[in-house]
């Protein structure tokens, strides 16, 4: 066994490395740390400095936890917020990415965001609310809406929603099941 | 220094000072804000605050929302931590903390409930964990719970701690270096004992 710098004995006697290294194994297997808790902490990280209004699950009377896993190529889920309504549709590419449909209700140009833990990507809504990401890699991903700065007076007269703050929904899973 | 900024980060019986080299590495570049490397403390360190938080006597959800909350806190605090000890001694005492903390609450919130008060949490071994237990884990699992309170929260953590990373937590968490017998290696004896005491051989 490598003893690295920094491994001193304790007291004079030496530690017993097997004997930890045992109490470690038997908690590893008998109660082990969830495994998507990491990847929930990235999400946690990555969004602390965004002050978001988060989305709801809209009350479609469809369990969307059931949709997303579903057998079916494609599914529907719809956000709601208080300024903001945002309906998606998820599609399985042939290349086993995700491509992403979206519409914002009320229709605004706003920017869309799909944040992973590792990355994101953006696109901007048009005029009638719809937005497309054409390849988003499967995974876990929350959608943020950007509002756009109301530059013209139409758009800052439109509601609270162009003055405001970021709307973000829940975490998803984008094709949660792999496609034969 | 010697780094894989893609690499699994070295630990066990790699050599320590690559690991060090490769966390501080880390530290550095989760300091400047990226945040691929701050994911990759996260993913290698979590384990460790989990099982600290279990330790503690925490809940599922607890110990989850402890070890995302000091992960939180840790971001605030970079600027002022500069070795890979350091790192691995302040996440330890703040989830440490923070799981009291949590634990306390849990307790105010429930005054009635005098058993609760007195017994000592389940430190995450149940019935039905068990059995997927090994025959000499079960034994080492029994053993641990006939210690102190104390001792199984303190071995359970120490395991934990990355070996180079070992006498500053230690140091940390009260049990100082020295020849009149550290806390930890008495809690180690008694471990011992005790598996000794089954008549099994280790």
């Amino acid at each position: 066994m490598v003893i690295a710098k920094g491994d001193n004995s304790a007291g004079g006697k030496p530690v017993d490395w097997g004997l930890l290294t045992q109490v470690k194994d038997m908690f590893e297997t008998a109660d082990p740390m969830p495994r998507d808790l990491p990847e929930r902490i990235h999400f946690a990280l990555a969004l602390r400095d965004l002050e978001a209004e988060l989305a709801r699950f809209a009350d479609t009377g469809e369990e969307p936890a059931a949709a997303a896993r579903g057998a079916e190529e494609s599914w529907t889920v719809t956000f709601d917020s208080d300024s903001l309504t945002i309906m998606i549709r998820v599609d399985a590419n042939p290349d086993g990415s995700a491509r992403v449909d979206g519409w914002l209700a009320p229709p605004q140009p706003h920017q869309v965001e799909i944040r992973r833990a590792d990355c994101s990507v953006s696109v901007a809504a048009d005029n009638l609310g719809r937005f497309v990401f054409d390849s988003v890699p499967r995974g876990t991903a929350r959608l943020i809406v950007h509002p756009v700065r109301p530059g013209s007076g139409e758009d800052a007269e439109r509601g609270s929603f162009a003055a405001s703050k970021s709307v973000m929904t829940p975490a998803l899973t984008l094709l949660p099941r792999s496609r034969r | 220094m010697i780094m894989a900024d893609n690499g699994v980060l070295p630990q066990g019986t790699v050599s320590g000072d690559d690991r060090r080299a490769h966390v501080a590495h880390l530290v550095d570049r989760a300091r400047e804000g990226q945040m691929d490397a701050a994911a990759e403390l996260v993913t290698e360190l979590s384990p460790m605050l989990w099982h600290v938080a279990r330790a503690a006597g925490l809940s599922v959800t607890d110990a989850e929302d402890v070890v995302q909350t000091v992960w939180l806190r840790l971001m605030s605090k970079l600027d002022t931590i500069r070795t890979p000890a350091a790192l691995t001694s302040w996440l330890v005492v703040t989830a440490r903390h923070e799981a009291w903390h949590v634990r306390a609450a849990a307790r105010r919130q429930q005054p009635a409930d005098s058993e609760w008060l007195v017994t000592i949490p389940d430190p995450g071994v149940g019935a039905e964990e068990n059995t997927i237990l090994k025959e000499e884990q079960r034994q080492l699992h029994g053993a641990l719970r006939s210690l102190s309170e104390r001792c199984q929260e303190l071995l359970r953590i120490v395991a934990f701690v990355p070996r180079p990373d070992y006498d500053s937590v230690a140091a940390k968490l009260g049990m100082p270096r020295g020849s009149v017998g550290p806390t930890r290696s008495r809690c180690l004896d008694k471990l011992r004992s005790a598996l000794n005491g089954k008549g099994d051989q280790w």
